[in-house]
């Protein structure tokens, strides 16, 4: 069949050439996309590309910013002692205004840049504080005299001395110093006013202890402070004397008394702290039974403890409450009389005199009270202060040479001070800058700093420990002891002196040598402790008790903050900037309240309060004097008490951290004829209606009843120590291993070493000296106050306070917080860039150079332990004219201050607790060098190092000779736990859970006898 | 030839007596015309503002992240809010011209060219906030997966930040060639119209050499289809992918299976109420009220009240789990410090907003008034943004350890910053209004014969006639 042909076209049909031309290439429609020409363009594409890359690479060679140079000039002659890269350690003493801390100082290349307490010293075995720990900032202070200055402009020596000596003569010269421990200076000071006859030493405390050495001569016929040992005492009564913050010798204390808080879980026995105060001192806050009263009762209270122990006096009435504890007190006293011991903060000596008759009663005499070596940490007389003062006035004195005392600031009428100073013809002072007493002296010839001096320390009798310089005066300026050298007419030199003096005592050169080595010189055995016969005047002390004048509706008083102090070391950043145990605050003093006053001025606890950092202003009025003052509620205070800190309102001259911060609170204090009174019995209170911000580092009070903080009382954890962890039952449900069963994931095993951190809570007692170790060691910017009121402070180890219970009287709980160098870090997985990551040791590690801020970590943290560097604190950027630094903290003097191990961080870039992998990295090489392996505790982490209640152990899990491994397997199963375990975040940090030696049924005894009541019922 | 019947019980998309070359001239002539006298103060309020978020910028990169009040505890606040709230409303645009595409909705036409802007303008100022907020933005760069010297030094995959930075980047490709690809015809249109020659050059840059080919058109059909079906997972995984910013983490509030429904969901809802918002103003300074309908505004409210009880399910479920869950720190969260506590109030705006209002778009008469559809667009918007405040800040505020605990207001320069982004945003948008077509002009001519209003008339004719006649007739007509 033929096939049929349809044609769709006439072209088709005709089969034209065009037709032919289209069939032959069926898709021969042009597409409108002109492409010939693009190829023949005068640019062709290649061509293109290859000035783009050209272009490119010459503008970006082009742009490259210059890099400044940096020179650094090597050693010509390279010192003996020093190879750079190595650290040098040289023993020294804390000796400032009497507190006694010998110590270890870390120098490299020549400067001294960490401060570690000496562990030889039988009395304070290593510990140390805040203040000790910043001491090394101070040496730095930009605001010390560099030279020394006649009427304000700068001298040489030579003309001072001529001039001074000039001057001396005729008429008395006195010496006005604080508390000196050093016995060879007192001798130079004696030489020096032997020449001048009529001349005195006036030893006069910022912060008096006038009272106890009064009370002891009436008692005991010695005008000294006994050792104290709170390491033999089963009961501790105080009396507003803060032992574990700001009491005498703190650190000392703490290392003693956390002694007796560490348990033993095979027989778990601590001792009893009951604690009578009027504002919530930070050993109010460790003690286990706490009650508050007015300042004006503290005498009260002491009768009526020593009625309770049975005191021939009438108890007073009091509270009921207090009356209670008392009680209690006197009760548990007197079960363990001959291993109790009474302290009182107070500085009147009718009350001291009772604490005496109270310490008699009980045993504690010659037990846990030492009068036979008693010690020297206060030596100053408010009354011999007031007659040099009256003295000055009436014209009677010729010279007045001030040497580490600044009463012009600090003096109960600094007024009255100022006003006799002027009326002494020729005014010298020693101190370090040009601070209020300093300001109106003619002769300014400032003293070494104690870094760059020599000098001896008596701490107690017969325990000497001595100060060498770690680096060359930085400044022109002299020790005290050469100006009074050199006045005497002694050519000697201070340093030859002082070894002359020690190498007739001790025998021989290499004896002295091998002290200075040491640090210091103890008498082989411990001499034994002795009481002495108690003869005071109880009946009379009693009856000036009893007719003090009584308080009124508010009674105010002054106090010293842990940091702070009495004011002396207030120009240091790190100090200001350490958030006070027990308020949180930073960088001011204020008016701390209770919630119930607060609720008189329109202001109360909460949300509100939380989240405003504008605090009202109060009015304060007490004495004749006023401050104004922002308020702030601390829970525990009494509700009519109101509590300013001593140590703020300092000149601007002080320096740029100090100068202008807070309101001078001395002018409350108050001479009640022998002593200084510290408190104002009656003192009113009104709202101004301003506002000023007060920077906290912790808002929120309460842990809410999370099991991030596990207590329990001793009786309960003596019957059932599983009870304070058995939450953590709960856990086992994942399997045996929850690091291991409780996740999808694989599990690494870590050979080797595997660092892990235990804190006790029980010995934790939150004196922040952790805090500034840590910044010393790691390089811990300062932020200045705004920037803390913005939550944007730096501290790698903060201390969690947290209250719980009676607002007005309630129980706390330090928990020193830091990386916690989790295992199933959250903030590991979320760094997009990976800059924060894992060791193989366990080490949540952060890359600097790689961080790039994106700030997820630190929102994933479930501690909240990361820190941004939100400005640039350290001009570590290359951004001119933007560094954040509202305390001269990067000038060239002050860094020198930075450890070299370790690297400033800039701005943008997110920080936190590094476990000091310097120093671990430093131990591993030196076991390795030394062929052999690390052993425990040579790896020590800055903040255990600094702690002087040991509550920080630190080492390699994986050995089983550690303390560590053994805390965590056998010793203290029962009391420890990780912080939010159950999201498996495995951190490398455990606690160990608080105990509290209170007078509470057992929960177990009270839930039986509840069922039983149900059952009955 | 089909006729292309549509019922007139259907609602006309494009309203009066239309042809094509009307068409043309109703979108195209404002192009050609100088612009009014509000485009030029809307204009330099958008630069004015442009330009002090470029200020804020330049202060919080010179002196450091610390000029924010973010702080230790809350590490996000306004930054990522904005980043989350941005790239929620850029979700409409895709939804409308991708989902709606494949779906065969008409009503798409009218809105889609102005909403794909929409997406582009805002998934670019949502991009500013992950890069400004970084503490060291100069590093920036070590997001991406470079070859490198340094070791080499690799990007973390398992972080879901750098998850955001190839969703972000993927999502803005991808919507801008959708976007452009659209746009082709419409340029050609305006080229052959160009009067000058400046506008015929850049017109004709602009479309590509397109001259209306039947391959053209296939082409561009083809590719339109192509990017709609690569966009429409992404219409779902990009804000998936933002949840996971928070979902992947261990704090209570973020840590939550919920959240990639929920965000996408709360995406569309602000997407669309964005949509209304700007295309209730160009409709009326471009006088186009006859393409952009009451009709599509009322289906875009129909989405709007959906997606709102969608996310007022997920709230609710959040609730619940966090009781449910037993996890107290969980439980504290929503129930203190969430819905309670010092931040309470946002979460209650963002309720408000959200959950309850939009509930009055289930009346018919509230869905068409233009009035309350731009009332509740912007109220929309409040209650996303609050939202995702909701979400960052109080979760962060107070979570785990009650020491870290902290409040949170912005500073001036991260209100500044957000403001920048509204500046860049409306300078764009009102570049895009002056310069292109604002509905897209080929689209609307292809269901100006279906969904026309005078077409539409036509229709009646053959709806009277008995069944089969109709039957033959739409079958057969011409």
């Amino acid at each position: 069949m033929e096939q049929k042909k349809y044609w769709k076209g006439l072209e088709e049909l005709h089969n034209t050439d065009a037709h032919q031309e289209i069939v032959k290439n069926e898709f021969s429609e042009e597409l409108p996309f002109e492409s010939e020409g693009l190829l023949n363009a005068k640019t062709p594409r290649r061509d293109f590309l290859k000035y783009l890359g050209f272009t490119t690479a010459a503008a970006t060679i082009a742009a490259s910013c210059e890099t400044p140079i940096k020179k650094a000039i090597p050693y010509v002659n390279k010192p003996e002692e020093i190879t750079p890269g190595v650290a040098n350690y040289y023993a020294s003493s804390y000796t400032i205004d009497g507190e006694y801390l010998p110590l270890l100082v870390k120098t490299r290349e020549g400067r001294p840049i960490k401060i570690e307490g000496n562990t030889s010293s039988t009395i304070t075995q290593g510990a140390t504080t805040a203040k000790a720990q910043g001491a090394v900032l101070s040496l730095y202070d930009t605001a010390r005299l560099r030279f020394p200055t006649i009427g304000g402009n700068e001298t040489t020596w030579a003309e001072l001395d001529k001039q001074v000596t000039a001057a001396l003569g005729g008429a008395p010269v006195v010496v006005l110093s604080s508390t000196l421990l050093s016995p060879t200076t007192k001798k130079v000071i004696g030489e020096f006013l032997a020449k001048y006859p009529g001349s005195r030493h006036v030893v006069y405390d910022a912060v008096s202890y006038a009272g106890i050495l009064g009370a002891n001569e009436a008692s005991y016929g010695k005008r000294v402070i006994p050792s104290y040992h709170f390491e033999n005492a089963k009961t501790v009564v105080s009396l507003g004397a803060d032992f574990l913050g700001t009491w005498l010798n703190p650190a000392e204390y703490a290392k003693q008394f956390s002694a007796t808080r560490k348990i033993n879980a095979k027989n778990p026995e601590m001792s009893k702290h009951f604690a009578f105060e009027s504002i919530m001192s930070l050993t109010g806050a460790n003690a286990d039974e706490r009650y508050t009263h007015k300042p004006s009762e503290a005498g009260a209270v002491a009768l009526a403890l020593l009625a309770a122990v049975g005191g021939s006096v009438t108890a007073p009435t009091l509270d009921p409450k207090v009356a209670e504890g008392i009680k209690k007190a006197a009760a548990s006293l007197k079960a363990n009389a001959g291993k109790a011991l009474v302290v009182s903060g107070s500085n009147d000596v009718n009350v001291q005199i009772i604490v005496n008759a109270i310490n008699n009663a009980i045993g504690a005499n010659g037990t846990t009270i030492d009068l036979a070596n008693p010690s020297n940490y206060r030596q100053g007389n408010d009354a011999d202060m007031a007659k040099l003062v009256s003295d000055m006035n009436a014209g009677a004195i010729g010279t007045l040479i001030v040497y580490g005392a600044n009463p012009a600031y600090d003096y109960v009428d600094a007024a009255k001070f100022t006003e006799g100073l002027k009326k002494v013809k020729t005014t010298i002072s020693f101190n370090d800058r040009v601070d209020e007493t300093t300001e109106l002296c003619k002769f300014a010839a400032p003293d070494h700093h104690f870094l760059e001096s020599w000098n001896d320390a008596e701490a107690r009798t017969g325990y000497f420990s001595f100060v060498q310089p770690t680096i060359s005066p930085l400044f022109k300026t002299r020790a005290a002891q050469d100006s009074f050298l050199t006045w005497t007419g002694n050519t000697t030199p201070w340093v030859d002196y002082l070894k002359a003096a020690w190498v007739a005592k001790l025998g021989g050169i290499e004896a002295w040598d091998k002290a200075l080595q040491d640090g210091i010189v103890e008498p082989a055995t411990a001499p034994a402790m002795g009481g002495a016969s108690f003869s005071g005047n109880v009946a009379d002390a009693a009856g000036k008790i009893n007719s003090a004048k009584k308080g009124g509706k508010l009674e105010l008083v002054l106090y010293e903050k842990v940091a702070i102090g009495n004011g002396r070391l207030a120009n240091n950043p790190w100090l200001q900037e350490m958030p006070d145990p027990i308020t949180r605050a930073t960088w001011d003093n204020y008016a701390c309240i209770s919630n119930t006053l607060a609720k008189t001025f329109s202001t109360q606890l909460g949300d509100d309060y939380e989240i405003h950092t504008e605090k009202k202003v109060l009015k304060i009025k007490a004495n004749g004097k006023e401050v104004v003052l922002p308020l702030l509620i601390v829970p525990g205070i009494h509700p009519e008490v109101i509590a300013i800190a001593v140590g703020y309102g300092r000149s601007e001259k002080t320096g740029k951290a100090a100068g202008g911060i807070g309101k001078n609170a001395y002018i409350f204090s108050s001479f009640n004829g022998t002593t200084v009174d510290y408190f104002a019995p009656e003192a009113t209170v009104e709202a101004t209606g301003a506002n000023y911000p007060v920077a906290l580092t912790q808002t929120h009070n309460s842990y809410e009843g999370r099991p991030i903080i596990k207590e329990t009382t001793l009786e309960e954890f003596k019957q059932n120590p599983k009870e304070v962890n058995k939450d953590r039952e709960e856990l086992l449900k994942f399997g045996k291993d929850f690091r291991k069963d409780a996740t999808l994931y694989g599990n690494f095993s870590y050979p080797g070493i595997k660092w892990g951190m235990s804190i006790d809570l029980n010995t934790c007692f939150g004196c922040g000296a952790c805090t500034i170790a840590c910044q010393a060691e790691n390089n811990v910017s300062v932020v200045g106050k705004e920037e803390v009121a913005k939550a944007h402070e730096m501290h790698w180890i903060r201390i969690d306070r947290y209250f719980s219970g009676d607002e007005n009287n309630p129980e706390v709980v330090f928990q020193p917080m830091l990386c916690q160098h989790c295992d199933n870090a959250p903030c590991e997985n979320v760094c997009p860039v990976g800059a924060t990551n894992h060791s193989s040791e366990g080490i949540n590690q952060m890359a600097y150079n790689r961080c790039i801020g994106t700030r997820y970590c630190a929102n994933n943290c479930p501690y909240k332990v990361r820190r941004l560097n939100w400005r640039d604190w350290n001009g570590a950027d290359s951004f001119e004219n933007n560094l954040y630094d509202v305390a001269d903290m990067n000038d060239n003097l002050t860094r020198m201050v930075l450890n070299p191990d370790v690297v400033v961080r800039s701005r943008g870039v997110m920080e936190k607790c590094s476990f000091c992998v310097q120093r671990l990295q430093d131990a591993k090489l030196t076991a390795k060098k030394a062929g052999r392996p690390m052993k425990d505790g040579e790896a020590k982490t800055a903040c255990q190092q600094a702690c002087a209640a040991d509550a920080i152990v630190f080492g390699n899990v994986n050995d089983k000779e550690s303390a560590i491994y053994k805390i965590r397997n056998e010793e203290q199963t029962e009391r420890m736990y990780y912080v939010l375990e159950e999201t498996h975040t495995l951190p490398s940090i455990n606690y160990l859970a608080k105990i509290r030696n209170k007078d509470a049924a057992p929960k177990a005894e009270k839930e039986s006898a509840h069922k039983e009541e149900a059952h009955h019922a | 030839m089909h006729l292309k019947y549509e019922s007139t019980l259907r609602e006309p998309l494009v309203d009066g007596v239309k042809d094509y070359h009307q068409v043309t001239e109703d979108i195209i002539s404002p192009i050609e015309a100088k612009p009014g006298k509000l485009w030029y103060v809307g204009f330099f309020i958008s630069l004015a503002l442009l330009g002090f978020g470029a200020f804020s910028v330049f202060w919080q990169i010179y002196f450091g992240v610390g000029v924010w009040n973010l702080n230790k505890t809350i590490g996000w606040g306004w930054d990522i809010t904005n980043f989350v709230w941005w790239v929620g409303i850029g979700h409409a645009g895709t939804l409308i011209s991708a989902i709606l595409l494949l779906f065969r909705q008409g009503w798409r036409t009218g809105v889609n060219r102005a909403a794909e802007a929409m997406t582009i303008f805002a998934v670019m100022c949502a991009g500013q906030f992950p890069i400004i907020h970084m503490g060291r933005v100069w590093m920036a760069f070590f997001i991406l997966p470079y070859p490198n010297t340094r070791g080499p030094v690799w990007v973390n995959f398992n972080s879901p930040l750098l998850w955001d930075v190839f969703a972000i980047s993927t999502y803005f490709t991808v919507s801008l060639l959708f976007w452009y690809s659209g746009l082709l015809p419409d340029f050609a249109t305006i080229r052959d119209r160009a009067k000058t020659k400046l506008r015929k050059l850049l017109y004709g840059v602009a479309s590509f050499g397109w001259t209306g080919s039947t391959k053209h058109w296939q082409r561009h059909e083809a590719l339109s289809l192509v990017l709609a079906g690569l966009s429409t997972p992404l219409v779902l995984s990009v804000h998936t992918i933002v949840s996971f910013d928070f979902a992947t983490s261990v704090i209570p509030g973020w840590h939550t299976t919920i959240f990639p429904p929920y965000f996408v969901a709360g995406a569309i809802f602000s997407g669309f109420a964005m949509v209304n918002t700007l295309l209730i103003i160009t409709r009326k300074i471009l006088n186009l009220e006859e393409y952009i309908t009451v009709g599509h505004m009322e289906a875009m409210n129909k989405v709007i009240v959906l997606t709102g009880s969608v996310v007022g399910c997920a709230y609710l479920t959040e609730l619940f789990m966090a009781w449910y869950g037993a996890n107290p720190y969980e439980f504290d969260t929503f129930f203190k410090y969430r819905a309670a506590g010092p931040l309470g109030w946002s979460y209650w705006i963002m309720m408000t907003c959200n959950v309850i209002s939009p509930q009055i778009f289930w009346f018919r008469k509230m869905r068409r008034s233009v009035a309350v559809t731009f009332f509740m667009s912007i109220i929309v918007n409040i209650g996303m943004w609050f939202e995702r405040f909701v979400i960052i800040c109080t979760s962060l505020y107070r979570d785990y350890l009650p020491s870290s605990w902290s409040y949170y207001r912005p500073s001036w320069p991260e209100v500044g910053f957000y403001m920048g982004t509204f500046g860049l945003f409306f300078t764009c948008y009102f570049l895009f209004a002056k310069y292109f077509p604002v509905i897209a002009v080929a689209e609307i001519k292809s269901i100006l014969k279906t969904s026309g209003e005078n077409f539409k008339e036509k229709m009646e004719v053959y709806e009277e006639q008995p069944d089969e006649k109709f039957a033959h007739d739409v079958a057969h007509a011409h």
